[in-house]
């Protein structure tokens, strides 16, 4: 093998231990967490992040040709898929869970939370312009 | 050194790796308290398995499992959305048809 060989196997497999090391946070993260909603956050990282990682170190190791162009549609495809199928699953557990509300604080309207962001906004920096003063 | 030496041992402990990863996927499945857990663990094992293709036909020295790949990413997807509007539709049939029979109960009773 060749020094080039060499480097392309060195490139191939930083960016697959990458993606292992990503899906290895997914697996720790869906245990970790308690509830559904917290624990599809560590899920959606996997479908784009991890797979996008593997495919680029599996295209390395392919060279260029019509495999790589596939692997290439897929990590597309999946840019696209992963976010509508997370929201679709967290519609499901919004519409199917009775007591919701027991696990995380629910707005009934848009605009109370922003009242609220911007409350919090106006008190920090009230206090950032207060601390130098005193 | 032969190309195939270094090449053919990193596929299968990558292979076994993402297995062994797909059995917890598989646990976490089976333990899930609710529905939304169980199709998440699904959604899960369908990217893991999309990699295990990937590697296999670089394994194998087959181009067209990669197109098998790009239809399992796609029928996971149809199968996630699918599953859930079916299981909403079904959840918000069986609450309606609870509230009709509970107001008819409390007609009743007044």
């Amino acid at each position: 093998m060749s020094a080039a060989e060499w480097i392309r196997l060195i490139i191939g497999c930083l960016f697959i231990l990458i993606g292992m090391v990503i899906f290895f946070t997914e697996l720790f993260g869906v245990f970790h967490f308690k509830y559904v909603l917290n624990r599809m956050h560590a899920a959606a990282m996997g479908d784009t992040l991890g797979i996008s990682a593997c495919l680029i170190g599996l295209m390395i190791f392919s060279g260029l040709n019509f495999t790589t162009m596939k692997m290439f549609l897929i990590i597309v495809f999946l840019w696209f898929a992963s976010p509508v199928s997370s929201h679709v699953l967290s519609r499901l557990e919004a519409a199917t869970n009775d007591n919701l509300s027991a696990h995380c604080e629910i707005y009934e309207d848009v605009e109370i939370l922003e009242r609220e962001l911007a409350a919090s906004v106006e008190n920090n920096n009230a206090e950032e312009k207060e601390a130098p003063v005193s | 050194m032969n190309k195939e030496l270094i090449y053919h041992p990193l596929f299968i402990f990558l292979l076994i790796v993402l297995s062994f990863m797909l059995l917890v996927c598989l646990i976490r499945a089976v333990k899930g308290p609710r529905v939304a857990d169980r199709l998440m663990a699904v959604n899960m094992m369908g990217t893991m398995v999309m990699v295990m293709i990937s590697v296999l036909a670089l394994l194998l020295q087959e181009g067209y499992l990669v197109d098998i790949c790009l239809i399992y990413a796609m029928i996971s997807f149809l199968s996630v959305v699918v599953i859930s509007k079916v299981y909403i539709g079904i959840y918000e049939e069986q609450h309606h048809s609870q509230e009709t029979a509970e107001g008819g109960n409390t007609d009743e009773r007044s």
